[in-house]
């Protein structure tokens, strides 16, 4: 997750200039002088033989994370009001779109408060494990090995969260969502879980109140966006099915046990 | 039972054979090699061991030694030993470089001057983790392994967010650049690991000046990143809550753990013999 897959840009770096410092071989000395050419021709030759090859198959499954993090504050500011109380939001929920190149795209995050982006989930994902960290430290019970517990329970509420989606998805017979899309709609859930922690920390019976609360804020988010995924993606003849309304409303009723499993820290 | 290990009085001479110096001429008929199995018509008249054989009868003619020991290292083919630059050059650590660098830190006012980073290095931030080690060792907790590890992934978040932001325009950010960087604006946190060993432990003092902290570590790292990479300016605050992230990690580290020995193989044999000890909960 933290490593740069699909098309990281610029990968082949240029080499540095020497910095023509005290010390002349400060740059080129055999400590770091084999690692960075080495480095770089191991770099440069896999996207040599393998660029295109690499490029064809992976845009088939991921699209370009660029897109996901064209970002401002602006935008974060009002997407973190819209996951965490998505009942205030009175615009619409469809996603803008462009054409490009005579292809339907949509627009970048910066551009349209629909788009998913990919930095909040990642933020909230990291702020997520420093709360459990405080939570185990005012228990008593901090230690490194527990972070690492944490960090993985996340990663599998992630990974839970986007088989929900994708399972809806398949169900439905829509399966040209990208899967990044999914991952970041994935990843808003870290949101409103760490708010819920907040509020734990400062007075703990909060938690019983805020935790159902972000649960419902979450379900009606993720069923008002996938709605409208859904929307575009099926056939006309399938739409406003029963199924698709039983589908929604087992993903939204999923989000409960999830947030009280993930949000169960120290226990 | 202690056996007596007669030692032949060692001698360097420039005319102990080695790999790098040729044998000077008239030193004797071919004068064996140090360190090889001694031959018994050579024996001196103390008992050589095995493995220790310095050939001193060979080199006893001469008593001006210079002060070398030339032994079988095989570094650089045929210099001699005192043309070969200092260690910590060839080992790329440049100690003038890595204190002022330090230096532009530690100033939390005056801005970091980030010509200086340009060029990165990976001894200083590595000097600044084992000092951080260190403090915790005194503090009673082993987390040597873990800060290192926890820092590599640490740079590597924060390198994929900010390439991932800067959107390719990145300058001359690389991931070296990136640890080298996450590790010199460590040093707060190293004077923080300093001072919370005398703080009371988990006390709200304690927190407030881990926060200070780790809002100093956040500045100076937002800062440099920014101007390193030459695009980061507008996306400064959103880089600035990823660098805040990882540095409340660290401080994490040190605010919690206060069992003694916590973490190691030591717990569990403390946890099964009841022996007293002092808990500084």
């Amino acid at each position: 997750m933290y490593d740069g897959y699909g098309n990281p840009p610029g990968m082949r770096m240029p080499p540095p200039n020497p910095h023509p410092g005290q010390f002349g071989n400060a740059f080129n000395g055999p400590s770091s002088g084999l690692i960075r050419t080495g480095l770089e021709a191991y770099g440069g030759r896999f996207l040599d033989s393998s660029s295109e090859f690499m490029q064809s198959n992976i845009n088939r499954y991921f699209s370009n994370p660029q897109y996901y993090f064209h970002v401002n504050d602006q935008y974060v500011r009002n997407k973190l009001k819209i996951i965490l109380f998505p009942f205030f939001h009175r615009g619409h929920w469809t996603r803008i779109s462009e054409p490009v190149g005579g292809r339907l795209s949509y627009k970048p995050p910066i551009y349209d408060i629909n788009a998913p982006d990919l930095y909040i989930p990642f933020m909230a994902f990291g702020s997520f494990i420093i709360l459990a960290g405080f939570t185990l430290g005012f228990m008593g019970k901090f230690t490194p090995e527990a972070i690492n517990l944490h960090f993985t329970r996340a990663l599998i509420g992630w990974a839970l969260q986007l088989v929900i989606l994708k399972g809806l998805l398949y169900s439905m017979g829509g399966g040209e969502v990208p899967l990044l899309d999914l991952v970041a709609y994935g990843g808003y859930l870290f949101a409103g879980l760490s708010l819920a922690v907040v509020a734990r920390l400062i007075w703990a019976y909060s938690y019983y109140i805020v935790m159902p609360w972000m649960s419902l804020c979450m379900g009606v988010f993720l069923v008002r966006t996938m709605k409208r995924v859904l929307f575009t993606e099926m056939r006309s003849s399938e739409r406003h099915s029963s199924r698709q309304h039983y589908f929604l409303l087992f993903m939204a009723i999923a989000q409960f046990p999830l947030f009280f499993w993930l949000g169960s820290i120290g226990a | 039972m202690a056996k007596e290990f007669p030692v032949p009085p060692v001698v360097f001479t420039p005319s102990t054979p080695t790999h790098r110096r040729p044998p000077p001429p008239g030193a004797g008929a071919s004068p064996p090699p140090a360190f090889a199995p001694p031959r018994p018509s050579t024996s001196s008249a103390a008992n050589p061991l095995p493995f220790m054989s310095f050939d001193v009868n060979a080199a006893a003619a001469s008593s001006s030694a210079p002060p070398l020991y030339a032994g079988p290292i095989g570094v650089g083919s045929g210099t001699s030993f005192e043309d070969e630059p200092p260690l910590l050059e060839e080992l790329g650590i440049n100690t003038r470089q890595i204190w002022r660098k330090t230096i532009s830190i530690l100033h939390p006012l005056r801005s970091a001057d980030p010509s200086l980073h340009a060029d990165a290095d990976l001894s200083g931030p590595f000097l600044f983790l084992l000092s951080f080690g260190l403090f915790q060792l005194l503090a009673g907790k082993f987390h040597f392994g873990i800060v290192l590890g926890w820092v590599t992934v640490a740079s590597l978040f924060l390198y994929f967010v900010f390439s991932m932001l800067s959107g390719g325009r990145r300058g001359d950010l690389d991931l070296y650049r990136c640890v080298s960087l996450v590790g010199y604006c460590m040093l707060p946190m190293v004077i923080f690991s300093a001072v919370s060993l005398f703080l009371p432990r988990g006390g709200g003092l304690m927190f407030g000046v881990g926060m200070g902290f780790v809002l100093w570590s956040t500045r100076v790292c937002t800062r440099l990143l920014a101007e390193l990479a030459s695009s980061g300016d507008e996306h400064r605050g959103l880089i600035a809550y990823a660098c805040w992230l990882v540095y409340m990690l660290f401080s994490l580290l040190l605010r919690a753990g206060s069992r003694r020995w916590a973490g190691t193989p030591f717990d569990t044999f403390q946890q099964n013999t009841p022996i007293p000890r002092c808990n500084h909960d």
